[in-house]
């Protein structure tokens, strides 16, 4: 759909939409570059303005030849030749932290206050026209006149250019990841005479009482199956899978007819089902996607007895043997192996596989799958390979250790060099957050000369450095902590209770391959891997959590239980037991898997769920 | 870091604090310039909205450890916002799906499990399938924590197929609570 949504700005700094200039760029594509939509550059300032408006872009491709970028992904410099000292031309200083070249005549000049400022003096004997210089060590543009760094589109892919000719770059299995999204246009539906008819005959009402949101019903725990219960309730209530199943995309009478005319393939045992809610029939054809509808309308249904996910549980221990036993289970685990089970039994006819991450195959991989992406650099030549993994999910490690109290701002889009280790937790007076969680996932690891990577351009084992970033976010992301570790060396497991804190909103816009790979080419305006302006990406950084699964307890003998959002008022789903709770006691549980949802498709408080 | 007293240092001294001094003053403009390109393209991280929501945890806790805040999470439950009550072991009755026999929902899974003839005893592999993949971007050492699902490599594997700990068969079916 393309309608357009208003989104809050919460930018600090007033920026403006539009730029002063609109140059070609070397890119072909759309060339702006939008955080939540807005153009970041900001105006030139006048004597940047009328520099442009008298050379154009030339002098800036001038510049591509003097530019030296030191490996790998190193700070870029201005040099005429590889091996020049620039010196300033009024004292002769080659040593100052800020040494400036006149991008119109390229006298170099120095500028350290307090001493007087050779570059302004520069400009001003010169004037007009040499107010713009370059800072030979930092590949900036500088006004002498305004006493400023300025910021330009051209220049700054100029240096981009530059760097990624300096070093070879290989995508391993990128090809599908330009697919085009057909959008089509939104059109408003309202039913003729006889789809009224059909609507009015065939609808009951359902008791929609006001302080009680729509869906909620206890499960019943059948035997150490709260691990299922918490994750079935957190997924009653993932928007886009709650609607797809409430419009009845998944019709399990029709669905179950299709197969019964089929093959004979999975058939399971003659006896009629009664999990209380009656797929009724002889010859069922194994199918979560079945039981989940079934689950759906029985948790929709108004009823407020909990209900038993018994013809569930059978289903999934049929498709997950392994998993099969009356054991306490891993939710997560249980999670990751529910959605296999609906991508294999409904993708089967349209063979579509998982890989190319698009979520095309099914509901369950529509809504939670994403695509990271994993780049693994030469830290001798700066050669770097790209591969794309599709996810449902990202799970995070918790800091092994506690960051100290002391207070220091977070590193985490300064890293130009990719060398930066960011004491993520050091700002938070120790407390581990998922924020830290996810800074700590996308930072670039180096790889342990002990893990040497074939560098194909060096062609021999160099060390390396390793980045994770978010090439797509899908609709819902789930978060999953590592609390259980296991040690096959020393032969116990053991589980994490440290709290995390979580956000009720979160921005993933740092996390993006488009932002990962702008920071390590020193955050330059240029379009990355990713920043297409297609809506679907363009508002859609933006999350809201809704449910919080949490176990607590020891490894072998603990409860899990699920918080639920709804109309910003927050449940606590414990097996059969529904009860309301303050958000406090949410903040302060123990995290284990967060879903949170895309802000466009999440129902805010106020907004009734139910259409009037 | 107190400042040398320049008269008392020898010359040579003198060439490495000033060379220092240089060396500082690069690093700190290197900072300088990238934190300017950051503050001035917006590229900053809204950290007004991360400090509101660390301070709001910090409060929730403060709150909930208090002795006056009362054991939501730790109490038995009265009655659900239903206004209904539940038994610890869920009373239900339905035919099971593999035997046909009525069973109580509360031991639904432990009747299930032998049923179908699965369980300890019967294990069958893992079954393979794409999204098993996905596990491969997870960080970490061999050592380090991970989750114990089953994944495509199978080197985290371990002999009984779900995570290693002792089961305890609980007389009443349900899930223990602390």
């Amino acid at each position: 759909m393309s309608f357009k949504i208003q989104l809050p700005c919460y930018q600090p700094l007033p920026l403006p939409q539009i730029s002063v200039h609109s140059p070609p760029c070397h890119q072909k594509a759309n060339h702006h570059h939008h955080i939540n939509g807005h153009d970041p550059i900001p105006p030139p300032c006048p004597h940047l303005a009328d520099f442009r408006s008298r050379n154009g872009t030339k002098p800036f491709h001038l510049f591509q030849n003097c530019l030296r970028i030191k490996p790998p992904h190193g700070r870029a410099s201005i040099r005429r030749d590889p091996s020049e000292v620039p010196r300033c031309g009024a004292c002769g200083v080659s040593s100052a932290p800020r040494i400036y070249a006149c991008v119109t005549c390229a006298a170099i000049s120095c500028h350290a206050p307090p001493e007087p400022s050779h570059a302004a003096a520069h400009a001003a004997a010169m004037a007009p026209g040499h107010e713009i210089s370059v800072d030979v060590d930092r590949a900036e543009l500088f006004c002498c006149a305004c006493r400023d760094y300025v910021y330009d589109r051209d220049f700054d892919a100029a240096v981009v250019l530059s760097s990624k000719a300096n070093y070879i770059h290989s995508n391993v299995n990128s090809d599908n990841l330009r697919k085009k999204r057909r959008i089509v246009e939104y059109r408003p539906w309202l039913p003729d005479i006889h789809e009224r008819v059909l609507v009015n005959n065939n609808s009951s009402v359902l008791s929609f009482v006001e302080d009680r949101p729509w869906g909620l019903r206890g499960l019943n725990n059948l035997g150490n199956t709260c691990f299922m219960n918490s994750v079935l309730q957190a997924l009653l209530h993932t928007p886009p899978l709650r609607n797809y199943f409430l419009s009845d995309k998944h019709n399990r009478y029709y669905c179950q007819q299709q197969k019964k005319s089929g093959n004979d393939n999975g058939v399971v045992g003659g006896k009629r089902s009664n999990g209380g809610d009656g797929n009724g029939g002889k010859g069922l054809r194994l199918c979560l996607a079945c039981d989940m509808d079934a689950m759906f309308s029985a948790v929709f249904s108004g009823e407020l007895v909990p209900y038993s996910p018994a013809k569930f549980l059978y289903s999934w221990w049929q498709h997950a043997a392994n998993l099969a036993s009356y054991e306490q289970q891993d939710a997560h685990e249980f999670f990751i192996s529910m959605l296999d089970g609906i991508h294999e039994k409904v993708e089967k006819d349209r063979h579509k596989p998982h890989s190319l991450g698009h979520g095309d195959c099914c509901i369950a991989h529509r809504v939670f799958s994403g695509i990271l992406r994993s780049d693994v650099m030469c830290t001798a030549c700066g050669f770097t390979s790209t591969t794309y993994d599709p996810c449902v999910d990202i799970s995070l490690d918790l800091e092994p250790y506690q960051g100290s109290s002391a207070k220091s701002v977070s590193l985490k889009t300064h890293s130009c060099n990719g060398e930066a280790d960011c004491k993520n937790s050091s700002q938070n007076g120790g407390i581990s957050t998922l924020i830290g969680c996810l800074d700590r996932f996308t930072r670039p690891e180096r790889l342990g000369s002990d893990q040497k990577f074939f560098c194909q351009q060096c062609q021999v084992r160099q060390e390396s450095l390793k980045q994770m970033s978010i090439r797509k976010l899908p609709l819902v992301s789930c978060f999953h902590i590592k609390r259980f570790e296991h040690s096959s060396i020393r032969k116990m497991s053991r589980k994490v209770d440290r709290y995390l804190q979580f956000p009720f909103s979160l921005d993933m816009a740092p996390y993006l391959s488009s932002s990962i790979l702008r920071s390590r080419f020193g955050n330059r305006v240029f379009p990355f891997d990713g920043d297409e302006t297609d809506a679907s990406n363009e508002m859609s950084s933006e999350f809201e959590l809704f449910a919080v699964v949490t176990h607590t307890g020891k490894l072998d003998a603990g409860h899990y239980v699920t918080y639920l959002r709804l109309s910003n008022q927050w449940y606590k789903c414990d097996d059969s037991w529904i009860t309301r709770v303050n958000e406090n006691i949410v903040r302060s549980a123990q995290g284990y898997m967060m879903f949170y949802v895309q802000k466009m498709l999440y129902y805010k408080a106020g907004e009734k769920q139910v259409a009037q | 870091m107190s400042v040398p007293n320049e008269e008392n240092m020898s010359p040579h001294t003198q060439l490495s604090s000033h060379f220092l001094g240089e060396l500082l003053d690069s690093i700190i403009v290197d900072v300088a310039s990238e934190c300017h390109r950051i503050a001035k393209l917006g590229l900053d991280r809204n950290s007004e909205e991360e400090e509101e929501e660390l301070r709001l945890s910090a409060q929730a806790r403060v709150t909930v450890a208090a002795p006056s805040h009362s054991c939501e999470t730790n109490g038995k439950y009265v009655v659900d916002i239903f206004g209904q009550t539940h038994p610890t072991v869920a009373n239900e009755v339905f035919d099971c799906m593999n035997c046909g026999r009525p069973i109580v929902a509360g031991r639904f899974a432990p009747h299930l499990e032998k049923c179908m003839g699965k369980g300890r005893k019967a294990r069958v592999k893992a079954t393979r399938s794409s999204t098993a993949a996905q596990n491969r971007y997870s960080r970490g050492s061999p050592v380090s924590a991970y989750s114990p699902y089953s994944n495509s490599t199978g080197t985290h594997k371990l002999s009984n197929g779900t995570y290693n700990h002792t089961v305890e068969e609980y007389s009443n079916g349900t899930c223990e609570e602390p």
